[in-house]
């Protein structure tokens, strides 16, 4: 009987020589190309009946050899469209001044009410050295500038990067300081105070005069400090895992100027809507782990995060992509992200009685889980370009984290889901 | 009509077009099926430049290129490039898949082993003495360095022809991508892809020993490699040492075929399980049956 | 502050790990590939994080929680 001596190590070799073959051509290839790489994309956000956006981007980074890195990034978006006032729906119509005290806007029995005047367009500017530091360091600086119609955040970053054990294992630690001013239209208001609404007013004047009192200034700031420590390490030829610790504490106005919280008696019925107030601190922890696993020809990027701060909001964060290849140069990426939060402490849908010293309707600091599937297409130009088309579906569903609703609030919806479509175009060259 | 340049010549036949030139101490060929004189021209001049290039940065024999540099380099750490870098992460890959007997540092061992076809035969001692500079497990290396312990030797003699027959063949792919390119170094052949009318070239193999064409295979795509000891060999008391070295013993591979060649789709690939075949010796078809590829053997 | 701790030790664990993990400069081909960059998709990344920031109460994690916009 013979004996099977020899295994195939055919597929082996052909998978060493076309890494031979290919690696060559292309590192060839990279030193012509030492200019300029362009990573360009233009987006649209849209949810049906509220906000919409759209978004583009376009990535530049040069290396100067020696893996000193210069990268820039502008980015241009505009936001029109409704966003959520806080304020509960009601079974009749209600009428709001607008947040810059020109004007009403009516809404709907029944409708949650939505302000309608965003209306926001958005530059930023990204700047990125990124270098080796001896043979096993690596430092970088950025700086990051965001200017809106009402709001302007310079940030300032610098990240620290240690490999070892022949680079699989990558310690690094970054840091980011942010400071942000909101000057929104109108004014800040002041926490707590009530909206005033013309028909509650004798004439303009004293209108004008009570929307006045319910301002306290112009503009507000924010400072965040951002810390990530990370590890990184290769567990064998095909699987990477990464871990991050977060911690940013944010200080300053984190309240939202637009956004009221209903004051409702017995009956469910709104006696009025007072201006929302948050603590003027937050302290963020998270944790994040991402791992990505080659198989023989899929790849699978899985990552998980937990985070909570000290406003009781913990969330949790499940988010996959798997990397199909369809033939040498095109593949499709599915993608899913899980998401789910807790409620702040201080979120109330509405307040009976007596205002709370920190309150806020805003159903993104209420209790909620969110999911979103997508597919990306990309293709590889004979060329060396690439082109990308990405699909997305979001949907947020709020939820009741254990509040009862009294009379006529039992017949509303106050906990709408959100949906929206994102489509992206991309070309990288 | 023959034009002649510098180091390369091409001729235009009946239905194809033939490029000359010598390297790697051998003839080199490419079949082009085109008539185009300025695509041969471009086709030969890439060519004649690239292997010139490679057998440049890779000879043994030249005095001030990487390969000289690693092996005079006495234990201290030398740069190297990404090409070279990809070369060696090649060669480990063969010396993990051959079981460890494909080894590009074994031709140390040529200093006790002179295969002139004489009986000569060197004393197990000498054969030892070289062994310990023998042992791609002792050379360390990354992307971007390479540290080999004193004199231990890199020999890139065993893939440098047919890595080159592999790149011109992809040259030829990206500079012509509407025509068959056959890339012939010496009997290492790779077709840079099939004839747009579906035709194969006719490649005649031929018997080491009598030096006939023993038979016309007919290529559409794909390579192929030889590997023999045809003229290199020591004959002792009726046992004929082939100059095929196991770098595990030092000794010569027993009973291996004369003459290997191997089909397979690209011409590196092809000569390394001819090489590894031969390093089998007597079990040399059993491992490229296991293979599943089309081979040769001649004993 | 449990949490915190779980998470240390297993930032520990991994740390304690690693010298028996990895592999050497001539098996990383398939790391390589664009798809095994942590960074991969970093534009799409900027994006959703972004649309992100601006519809959940929790940013950040794999890069900056950032301030950086009043998004509504």
């Amino acid at each position: 009987m013979q004996l099977i001596k020899f295994s195939n190590i055919n597929g082996a070799l052909a998978a060493a020589t076309c890494t031979l073959l290919a690696g060559v051509s292309n590192a060839q290839a990279d030193e012509k190309s030492n200019d300029w790489q362009f990573d360009t994309a233009i987006m649209y956000y849209g949810e049906p009946d509220r906000v919409q956006a759209v978004e583009g981007v376009v990535s530049a980074t040069k290396d100067f050899g020696d893996e000193h890195v210069f990268s820039t990034k502008l980015v241009l978006d505009t936001l029109t469209g409704a966003s959520a006032n806080g304020a509960v729906a009601q079974t009749s119509a209600q009428t709001f001044t607008r947040p810059s005290g020109n004007g009403e806007y009516t809404v709907e029995a029944g409708d949650t009410p939505l302000d309608d005047t965003f209306r926001d367009t958005r530059v930023q500017l990204n700047l990125a050295w990124n270098q080796p530091w001896g043979a096993n360091q690596k430092v970088g600086a950025g700086l990051h500038i965001s200017n809106e119609y009402d709001y302007l955040s310079v940030a300032l970053n610098a990240n620290y990067a240690l490999d070892f054990n022949r680079k699989n294992t990558t310690f690094s630690v970054a840091a980011s300081y942010a400071a942000d001013e909101y000057s929104p239209e109108g004014g800040i208001p002041l926490a707590l105070s009530k909206m005033a609404i013309r028909g509650d007013f004798a004439n303009d004047d004293a209108f004008n005069s009570g929307f006045d009192d319910t301002r306290i200034g112009e503009s507000e700031n924010k400072d965040t400090l951002d810390v990530i420590f990370g590890l990184s390490q290769v567990i064998n030829r095909r699987w990477l895992v990464q871990f991050n610790y977060g911690y940013s504490q944010v200080d300053g106005y984190l309240s939202d100027p637009f956004k009221v919280v209903s004051l409702v008696d017995d009956t469910g019925s709104a006696l009025g809507h007072y201006y929302e107030s948050r603590p003027d601190s937050r302290s963020k922890h998270s944790i994040f782990a991402q791992s990505k696993y080659h198989f023989d020809s899929l790849v699978w990027d899985m990552s998980y995060r937990l985070a909570s701060d000290d406003w009781g909001i913990d969330s949790h964060t499940l988010e996959s992509r798997l990397y199909i290849p369809l033939s040498d140069s095109a593949w499709i990426t599915p993608h899913v992200r899980y998401y789910q939060q807790s409620a702040a402490d201080f979120y109330r849908p509405f307040v009976q009685g007596d205002l709370a010293e920190y309150m806020s309707a805003d159903y993104r600091i209420g209790q909620m889980t969110a999911y979103t599937l997508g597919l990306k297409y990309t293709q590889k130009l004979s060329d060396g370009d690439e082109l990308s088309m990405r699909l997305e579906y979001y949907q947020q569903t709020p939820e009741n984290s254990g509040f009862n609703s009294p009379g006529q609030l039992a017949d509303v919806d106050l906990y709408p889901s959100v949906s929206a479509v994102i489509f992206q175009l991309g070309y990288k060259f | 009509m023959l034009q002649t340049q510098q180091g390369y010549h091409w001729q235009l036949k009946d239905e194809h077009a033939s490029i000359h030139f010598n390297a790697m101490a051998s003839p080199c060929e490419l079949l082009v099926d085109t008539l185009e004189p300025e695509l041969v021209e471009l086709l030969a001049k890439l060519a004649y430049a690239e292997t010139k290039r490679i057998e440049h940065k890779f000879s043994r024999y030249v005095a001030d290129n990487i390969v000289a540099k690693i092996n005079s380099s006495c234990g201290q750490v030398v740069e190297i490039d990404q090409e070279v870098f990809q070369l060696l992460t090649f060669a480990e890959q063969c010396y993990q898949l051959s079981e460890h007997l494909f080894d590009i540092t074994s031709g140390v061992l040529r200093k006790a082993w002179h295969f002139d076809c004489s009986d000569n035969l060197p004393s197990q001692q000498q054969v030892e003495s070289c062994m310990q500079y023998v042992g791609w497990d002792k050379v360390k290396f990354e992307h971007n360095s390479i540290r080999l312990q004193p004199d231990m030797q890199l020999d890139f003699g065993g893939i440098g022809k047919e890595y080159a027959v592999s790149r011109v063949a992809q040259l030829c792919l990206a500079h012509a991508p509407n025509n068959s390119v056959l890339v012939n170094f010496g009997g290492d052949i790779q077709v840079s892809q099939a004839k747009k009318n579906g035709q194969a070239w006719h490649v005649g193999i031929e018997d080491p020993i009598t030096g006939k064409a023993e038979q016309v295979l007919q290529l559409t795509s794909g390579a192929l490699a030889t590997s023999g000891d045809t003229n290199k060999y020591l004959l002792k008391d009726g046992v004929r040492y082939s100059h095929i070295l196991n770098p595990q013993t030092g000794w010569p591979v027993v009973n291996a075929p004369r003459s290997v060649t191997v089909l397979a789709s690209h011409c590196i690939q092809a000569g390394c399980l001819a090489t590894i075949g031969l390093l089998y010796g007597a079990d040399c078809e059993d491992f490229l049956q296991a293979q599943q590829v089309k081979f040769w053997c001649s004993r | 502050m449990k949490k915190q701790l779980l998470a240390l030790s297993l930032m520990s664990l991994a740390l304690s790990g690693c010298a028996n993990l990895g592999v050497n400069p001539w098996e990383r081909d398939l790391l390589a590939k664009p798809q095994m960059q942590l960074a991969a998709e970093s534009t799409d990344m900027a994006l959703d994080d972004h649309i992100y920031f601006s519809k959940e109460a929790t940013s950040g994690g794999r890069s900056f929680a950032g301030g950086g916009c009043g998004c509504n």
